[in-house]
């Protein structure tokens, strides 16, 4: 068993889990740039803006890891010709959604 | 020290997006023969021995970038906003999210290359490879605007 079949998998959960992260702003981690602290979870501004790009990023690799790690459950045919296409296909979807997600910045 | 990052961060880019263009006109319009033209170089390039170095430096890339991104938030952000440039502003919102999907993508890119797979995902390879380049080439050209925009060390 091979633990890169795993990759594809990760790969797909990542991107969606991520747009989920941003929409719903699931952050792990905030950040305050101006005093230079971390915060667990999702903190408000206190001093400046709160980045939360850093947390989406923990949420997104952590949950991917654990969906990538339970697909080595699956057997390798037929999920193997399903990843190839969802690879590729569930990425594209999520730069849609998050391009339509900001369209305001357009639109204003 | 943001300034020293920045011209480490766009260096990277450079690299990157050289490495990565080769690899995807190799992928998607390879050479029969070799005829030692410009072009012809360009389509044959051996691009499996490009994809190692390519996640080398796209994770090197989006440290960099990871890092002085606090700067962006700070200081280039409001200035964007203070002059009402929401089509930039928004711009580098999408280079930050496709950042972090292709980030989350490189795995699988680098397992579609091995050469066990060569042949069996040959249209996966190529599709996740042109993916990734169209990233990079959207990330490096909004960079590099907000960064005129905004003006080197202002």
């Amino acid at each position: 068993m091979s633990i890169g079949r795993a990759f594809p998998v990760f790969g797909i959960a990542f991107a969606v889990i991520y747009i989920a992260s941003v929409y719903f702003n699931l952050a792990l981690l905030t950040y305050h740039p101006q005093l230079v602290r971390w915060g667990m979870l999702v903190e408000a501004p206190k001093q400046g803006p709160a980045m939360y790009w850093y947390g989406w990023l923990l949420t997104s690799a952590l949950g991917a890891g654990a969906i990538a790690a339970l697909s080595l459950a699956l057997p390798v045919r037929p999920f193997d010709r399903v990843w190839s296409i969802l690879v590729w296909v569930a990425p594209l979807a999520m730069i849609a959604t998050i391009a339509y997600i900001l369209r305001g910045y357009v639109l204003r | 020290m943001f300034s020293v990052l920045l011209i480490l961060h766009g260096l990277a880019a450079v690299a990157l997006l050289g490495a990565l263009t080769h690899q995807t006109i190799s992928v998607l319009w390879p050479a029969r023969t070799r005829t030692g033209s410009f072009v012809s170089s360009l389509r044959s390039v051996p691009s499996t021995t490009y994809t190692n170095v390519i996640v080398i430096l796209f994770v090197v890339t989006a440290v960099l970038g990871s890092i002085i991104y606090t700067e962006y938030r700070l200081s280039i952000r409001v200035t964007l906003q203070d002059y009402r440039m929401h089509i930039p502003e928004g711009a580098f919102e999408l280079k930050e999210h496709v950042a972090a999907i292709a980030l989350g993508l490189l795995p699988a890119y680098w397992y579609y290359w091995r050469p066990a797979l060569a042949k069996e995902y040959a249209t996966t390879r190529a599709i996740v490879t042109s993916l990734l380049a169209a990233i990079v080439w959207y990330n490096f050209l909004v960079g590099h605007i907000v960064n005129d925009i905004r003006g080197f060390g202002s």
